[in-house]
């Protein structure tokens, strides 16, 4: 486990399943970062409306500046600057589409193909390939110290690493060159698919999927073809990127049980990848509302207390629904702190099975504000980064 | 049967779909155990790489290692699941246009084939989407074999690429089999009175955004919707007059233990915690109602958690509970 303070990198990756918070602890981490005196730009994936209107910004595919006044309003002042954006992937394929294509032709083939139009999406890996890629671009500028990504959520570990190592995969070239010709060159539907294979399997493909599918998939992928060596090399340049020291990647998770099984199993397989791994984020603890101890409330305690508490109102005057009052506010207390003791537990838990030093596990509790206002943000950011000096 | 679970019931076909991480499977399989409970032969399906409703809706041993076939699993009395494998329906679906198994092993073993497979984006949506048409076609004495299926959709941004498969394909394709087929899956989908889209959500700002485009996106594709759940929301604390109460605990003459507990500014702590998020979430909820256009049903937070049907059971309560308030408004 590399002990670099986590703001101390150039590149910040939040990994984690969907409905984490992963957005806001990128927001929290960028702005403290800024506050430190770095040029920061925040990358997310998620239609953050509530937190660009807090943070008086338009979100979209363009790097946008967070005002000061807007800042300074909740008391914060920046040394460095802070940027944000919104990652949109069919752009960011069309930008490489534009970029990587030989010629006029292959670029108008492509922008016009259904499959393109319609599946850039779906095709394998193609939110994280143009996640990566925005990074690269961004990175390349020089433009900011810190970049902090929100990576797509994903059920199982690590889309957004293979994501170019897919895409590329199912581009190479040596494979599309056995098995599409241009059409031209065919005079059919441009297939040389079944080169190896008996002309019977393509006839009874054929008949079930009609031509025009076919045509369409191949001109597809005759179309990325062109493009395929602009790509591999992108994908190769990204991927020395996220394994460069520089670059730190954090796991966010929610403190409930079944989130903690997927964290070690997240956590495993990031450690096969050869990256830095920072630590953990563990978002929403519950937390018992004063220092000390949760206390254990088991259910004999529970009717004890209601009992007595009931009890006790009941006598008074004038008098009031005492057992009612006694069992609401014991129930709510009982509730509050089984939920605390079980967030404290997953933590523990995690911190142990993934044996990370308490440094590396950092727990943000559940605010009862909402956190994508700027004081709740930096709220965040003070409970992520207690123990790191501000240097 | 309350009213708007029978307007559910009439359906052939609920698409649960939503953000990662708002409880799609839960409620799918919370579902599904109120319709087969009306006696309803209900498939809860699963489309994941690995098999999670078997353990949710089911304690028997022996149907959770049945999984990934072409034929529901019976689980309970009218409950079974499937979980769709786009390979194995791909097989069943050659099985049946060419009728011949030596042809389709033929076909399957080709290595062209099987690069085409590799390559080509959209035929796993493509194929599962056919298997649902095919099951919710099946017939049985003269009446639907399968008459509800529930599928555990995937999350929305797959989910709205899934679902606009068949658009993709009825563009490029002209003629043949594929052509016709991909038009009866289209016609399923976009028939009010058998398919509705069940946005899942949570009462939070992401989940919210998230909630408002998938609506327009189902809609854009000609869809109809069914009502928005918001899931896991933390029901307003029941709480007295908080002051008073607090004035009166503090005069009581408690034993130490109890006092510790019972202590008046740890209590307001709590309440006044609980109370703002309550709020907050309302405020969360309001915006989903005016956003989406749509009746939004709550499920409150679940403190157990769900991990096979004893500990499902109490959500499929409330959701019955949830339809029967808005069947009734």
């Amino acid at each position: 486990m590399n002990t670099t303070p986590w703001l101390k990198r150039r590149i910040l990756v939040t990994v984690g399943t969907g409905g984490v918070g992963k957005t806001t602890v990128s927001a929290a981490m960028g702005l403290e970062a800024a506050r430190r005196g770095r040029r920061v730009l925040v990358l997310t994936i998620d239609p953050a409306r509530r937190l660009a209107d807090a943070l008086g910004i338009k979100l979209d595919h363009k790097p946008r500046s967070i005002p000061r006044k807007v800042l300074s309003a909740a008391g914060l002042e920046l040394r460095g600057t802070l940027h944000a954006m919104m990652l949109d992937t069919k752009q960011t394929f069309d930008e490489l589409v534009e970029r990587y294509s030989t010629d006029r032709e292959a670029l108008e083939r492509i922008l016009a193909n259904p499959i393109y139009q319609n599946l850039t999406d779906a095709l394998a890996g193609s939110r994280e390939y143009s996640a990566m890629e925005k990074l690269h671009q961004l990175h390349s500028t020089g433009d900011y110290d810190l970049i902090v990504v929100d990576t797509p959520p994903s059920g199982h570990a690590l889309e957004f690493l293979d994501a170019p190592r897919r895409l590329t995969a199912f581009l190479q070239s040596d494979l599309l060159k056995v098995l599409f010709r241009p059409a031209l060159a065919m005079g059919r539907t441009g297939f040389r698919l079944f080169r190896f294979g008996s002309a019977t399997v393509l006839r009874v493909v054929e008949k079930i999927t009609g031509l025009g599918f076919l045509t369409a998939i191949s001109d597809f992928l005759l179309a990325f073809e062109s493009m395929l060596d602009g790509f591999t090399a992108r994908a190769r340049e990204t991927e020395v990127l996220l394994r460069d020291p520089a670059c730190g990647f954090v796991l966010v998770v929610g403190p409930d049980p079944g989130q903690a099984r997927r964290a070690e199993d997240f956590w495993a397989r990031l450690q096969r990848e050869e990256i830095h791994l920072l630590g953990l984020v563990v978002n929403r603890v519950r937390t018992w509302p004063v220092s000390g101890p949760v206390p254990e409330l088991g259910d004999a305690r529970i009717m004890g207390l209601t009992e007595r508490l009931g009890k006790e109102l009941a006598k008074r005057d004038p008098p009031f629904d005492g057992e009612n009052a006694a069992r609401s506010l014991v129930g709510m207390l009982a509730q509050q702190a089984s939920l605390a003791r079980r967030d404290a537990r997953t933590c523990a838990r995690l911190e142990q099975s993934l044996s990370l030093t308490p440094e590396a596990v950092r727990r943000i509790p559940l605010f009862s504000e909402d956190v994508h206002a700027v004081e709740g943000l930096q709220r965040m950011a003070s409970h992520l980064f207690a123990e790191e000096e501000d240097a | 049967m309350n009213k708007g679970l029978a307007a559910l019931c009439e359906r052939r076909l609920l698409i649960v779909t939503g953000k990662g991480g708002t409880g799609k499977t839960t409620v799918a399989a919370a579902l599904g155990l109120l319709t087969a409970r009306e006696g309803i032969d209900t498939v809860v399906i699963e489309l994941g790489e690995t098999a999670v409703l078997p353990r949710l809706l089911s304690d028997d041993p022996i149907a959770l290692e049945a999984d990934g076939g072409r034929e529901p699993v019976p689980l309970a009395p009218h409950l079974f699941t499937l979980r769709i494998v786009p390979e194995v329906a791909l097989i069943e679906y050659l099985e049946l246009q060419l009728h011949i198994r030596r042809i389709v092993g033929v076909v399957i073993r080709n290595q062209g084939f099987r690069r085409l497979l590799d390559a080509a984006p959209g035929w796993r949506a493509l194929i599962t989407l056919g298997k649902l048409w095919y099951l919710q076609s099946r017939m049985e004495r003269g009446r639907p074999r399968w008459p509800l299926l529930i599928v555990d959709g995937p999350s929305t941004g797959h989910g709205i690429s899934f679902l606009s498969v068949p658009n993709v394909v009825l563009e490029t394709v002209r003629l043949g089999p594929l052509r016709r087929h991909t038009d009866r899956v289209q016609v399923l989908l976009k028939d009010p009175a058998r398919t509705l889209v069940l946005p899942v959500t949570l009462a939070e700002e992401l989940p919210v955004n998230e909630t408002f485009e998938l609506c327009a996106r189902i809609r854009e594709l000609g869809m109809a919707l069914g009502p928005v759940i918001a899931n896991a929301v933390e029901p307003a604390p029941d709480l007295p007059d908080l002051e008073p109460v607090l004035a009166e605990i503090g005069q009581l003459a408690l034993s130490s233990s109890d006092s510790a507990i019972l202590d008046p500014g740890l209590i307001r702590k709590c309440a006044e915690n609980r109370l703002r998020r309550s709020s907050l979430q309302h405020g969360f909820l309001e915006d989903l109602a005016r956003g989406c256009s749509q009746d939004v049903l709550q499920l409150p937070y679940q403190v157990q958690a769900i991990e096979g049907p004893g500990s499902l059971a109490p959500l499929a309560e409330q959701l019955e509970a949830a339809l029967t308030a808005r069947a009734t408004k």
